[in-house]
């Protein structure tokens, strides 16, 4: 195509023979131009093309994952009212009105769960920073979780707050085994 | 076309971002974050771990863990920062044979390039999976302190990790072309960073699009962690005042305060006060304990006075070193996400005498810098096309004298734009197309960009002709108005180049007026619309009367003519009540007739009027019919 340019544009009749020098060279910029604009012509396709692929994958993305604020600042609510039930003091424990209150976690969890949250399993499993955080480490098993401080939670398949655990140091478990 | 990264190689954090049309974009990493933390190590299994995930196992594994990394480019393992260092840093340092420094990790030696390039190589792989293509160039920024020997081995951790440096170029340079100050001329600028947990205070001077470092100065052990400490050791302090405990044994207890802490310190920046609520915090013989304290702007800024301040003396020891006063500061740049504490902000204005630039994020600023530079060197900034926008509503007059918009303001160029429209009276033989330009609703208040004429329309009731117009800007902002009559196949067109002849005064004038008058507008334009509604439910009562004169008893004929009357003669005063009250009245009368002819008998398709008319008396005649009509002329 760029082949066919030239003779397009220059009118030989018009070109007196002592020009065709200034001619040449006019050619020559005009051709240097039209490449400098045919390279910014693809570049900007280029940038389009990807910019339209990665708003594509975004906006799957966004679908999936557009909860992720509203999720992280409803976690610790939802630990807070587990910490709550957990500490029931022994006398309220048998009350109607204290299971009615359970009942309101479950549902927050189960509606949460429905839209995709799920709850990391890190106690008695081996150490993974993918999913865990160490908080620090304690007597116990060499590398494997031996206590949570803060649950962790997935959305979908991404951990939207990883898991702040205590991880053994192998101390405890040579003197058991000894 | 490769393309070229920027990446701000930080102490704890860094960010890689990239020029994409003309823009800088900050590139997310695979973990979906802006930033990544400096962090890199060797699990126990032999795994090697980089960001996010390193930083979360290094309480585990705290001699295989290596941060700060950066604190050892380029040094002798005997420069007295690096003792310092070997006191601070967990993980073991040694001494190379050149007497470099070296770290240890997973029982073998690296050279600080060598572990900056694996940070280097995450970016950039995150950075591939995002352009979707190959990287292989970078510009990387650095400390203007950083001496030779430091930049070279930020060079070589660029080698190692398979990116060739393009260029190494300062921190506050970067923060300086991320505001576009190398567009200036001749300037001092005053570049403050505060970041997690250095302090670096630099005074660049520019000229000739080059930038100079006067002098720098700073703190290492100065950041927004210190702020963080502040908070938790008041809420610890008011804690235990009020309930006798210390939560400082509690290292459950600190994790949360510690998240309550940088929650709290968010939030004061652009609110003036915040509860720290964290029930079940902690428990003792006498049940469950809870902390709830309301933190307030004012006593945030007096528990961490002392730190922002201790950042002011730097800044002036900068200042004299580099021989300049506050008043010769011509540009202050904030970057660092502490900056973004409304008191720091004060504080260096105060000291400096003028605004500092904000606006872009004070964490992402260096690296939106580094991709700059970055399209620079490619060639990429200077030769993309600078598409313009339309700065102002482009459209056309419309019956009742209504501003009908086609290409809203801010839309790129070039584009083009078409719309159908119709005539507003029956057998209307030709219609104007008047060129509008501007915000307001009305035509009158618009400027006229041209106008012409479209004739030879044949004889049609009002709403049947098509008329399309259409717009279309070439990206030298030249409007070509085009109308075409889709029946007789006749065209009109006319060009107008003088569209920016607007100077940015009056663009900006013109959109003012618009806002304040917003509210009168926008009832002008209800006035006009229920005009237009009025005209067309006479206008259609009319029609369908003519049309079934046989089926109408003659009393209610005689009704809806009267009430077409009133409708028609409150069209001729002001009065918008009066007209909306007339065509109550019309439209009761006319479900009369609709019901008369019903009664009758479903009138047979064949005998529907031509013209596609929607069926008569029904409700919502008033509504949508006019839209996109001419005004008569």
């Amino acid at each position: 195509m760029r082949q066919e340019e030239p003779t397009n544009e220059v009118e030989p009749e018009v070109a007196e023979v002592e020009d065709i020098d200034t001619l040449k060279q006019a050619l020559a910029e005009a051709k240097k131009r039209a490449e400098a604009n045919l390279a910014n012509w693809q570049r900007a396709q280029a940038d389009f093309i990807n910019y339209k692929r990665r708003s594509e994958q975004e906006m799957a993305e966004v679908g999936k994952f557009a909860n992720t604020t509203l999720m992280l600042t409803l976690l610790p609510i939802l630990d807070d009212l587990e910490r709550a039930l957990t500490s029931t003091p022994p006398q309220m424990a048998k009350l109607d009105w204290v299971d009615g209150i359970r009942l309101i976690e479950r549902k927050l969890r189960a509606s949460l769960e429905a839209q995709g949250l799920s709850q990391i399993r890190a106690l008695g499993k081996p150490f993974d920073p993918n999913f865990h955080e160490a908080v620090r480490q304690d007597k116990g098993k060499d590398g494997i979780v031996i206590e949570e401080l803060q649950k962790g939670y997935m959305l979908h398949d991404r951990v939207i707050r990883p898991t702040m655990v205590v991880v053994g140091n192998g101390e405890e478990e040579e003197e058991k085994e000894e | 076309m490769a393309k070229v990264i920027g990446i701000d190689l930080g102490t704890t954090f860094s960010a890689v971002a990239v020029m994409e049309a003309g823009e800088p974009v900050i590139i997310p990493n695979a973990e979906g974050g802006r930033i990544t933390p400096s962090v890199v190590a060797i699990s126990k299994n032999g795994e090697r771990l980089t960001g996010q995930v390193a930083k979360r196992q290094a309480i585990t594994n705290s001699e295989n863990t290596i941060f700060s990394i950066k604190r050892l480019m380029g040094r002798k393992f005997n420069e007295p920062t690096v003792e310092d260092d070997r006191k601070l840093l967990p993980f073991k340092i040694t001494k190379a044979a050149n007497g470099d420094a070296k770290v240890v990790m997973g029982d073998k030696e690296y050279s600080p390039p060598e572990i900056s390039a694996m940070i280097l190589q995450k970016l950039k792989m995150d950075a591939e999976a995002y352009l979707g293509q190959k990287v292989t160039e970078a510009v990387i920024t650095v400390p203007a302190y950083f001496n030779d020997s430091q930049r070279q081995a930020t060079k070589d951790a660029g080698k190692i990790a398979g990116l060739e440096v393009l260029r190494i170029i300062n921190e506050p340079t970067a923060a300086s072309l991320a505001y576009g100050l190398d567009k200036k001329v001749e300037e001092t600028i005053a570049v403050y960073d505060l970041g997690g947990g250095t302090f670096d205070i630099s005074i660049l001077e520019l000229g000739e699009g080059t930038f100079q470092v006067k002098s720098t100065n700073g703190d290492t052990h100065l950041g927004g962690d210190d702020f963080d400490q502040r908070i938790m050791d008041w809420l610890c302090n008011e804690f235990k005042k009020d309930q006798g405990i210390d939560l400082r044994q509690d290292r459950m207890a600190l994790q949360r305060l510690k998240e309550a802490a940088e929650k709290a310190k968010g939030e004061l920046s652009t609110i003036q006060q915040t509860e720290v609520n964290l029930p079940f915090i902690t428990a003792d013989a006498s049940g469950p304990k809870h902390l709830s304290i309301t933190l307030t702007r004012a006593k945030l800024e007096q528990l961490v006075m002392d730190l922002v301040e201790k950042s002011l003396g730097p800044c002036r020891q900068a200042l004299a070193d580099a021989e300049k006063t506050a008043a010769q500061i011509d540009e202050v740049v904030l970057v660092g996400g502490q900056t973004r504490m409304p008191l720091v902000q004060e504080k260096v204005q105060q000291l400096f005498g003028k605004e500092p630039n904000k606006g872009v994020n004070p964490d992402e600023v260096v690296a939106i810098g580094a991709a700059i530079q970055a399209g620079v060197l490619k060639g990429e900034v200077k030769d993309v096309l600078l598409l313009d926008v339309t700065p102002l509503t482009l459209g056309i007059e419309t019956l009742g004298g209504v501003a009908t918009p086609l290409i809203p303001r801010n839309t790129t160029i070039p584009t083009a734009k078409s719309q159908i429209f119709s005539t507003a009276a029956d057998n209307q033989p030709s219609v104007e197309i008047h060129v509008l330009q501007g915000e307001r609703p009305m035509a009158t208040d618009n400027r006229t960009l041209g106008r012409f004429m479209l004739d030879g329309i044949l004889p049609a009731p009002r709403g049947v002709p098509q008329i399309e117009v259409s717009f279309d800007i070439d990206a030298n902002g030249i409007i070509s108005v085009k109308a075409h009559d889709k029946g007789t196949g006749k065209e009109q067109k006319i060009t107008i180049t003088a569209s920016s002849g607007l100077s940015k005064e009056e663009v900006e004038r013109m959109q003012r007026e618009a806002e304040a008058h917003a509210a009168d507008d926008a009832k002008r334009r209800e006035e006009v619309e229920t005009r237009n509604a009025a005209d067309t439910l006479a206008y259609t009562a009319e029609k369908t009367l003519r049309e079934h004169k046989e089926k109408i008893p003659s009393d209610l004929n005689q009704e809806v003519e009267s009430k077409v009357q009133a409708v028609r003669s409150t069209l001729q005063g002001t009065d918008i009540n009066a007209i909306r009250q007339a065509m109550q009245e019309l439209n009761e009368a006319m479900q009369k007739v609709g019901a008369a002819i019903y009664q009758q008998q479903p009138p047979p398709g064949g005998e529907a009027p031509p013209g596609g008319e929607p069926p008569p008396g029904k409700e919502g005649v008033e509504e949508g019919t006019v839209e996109g009509e001419f005004r008569e002329v």
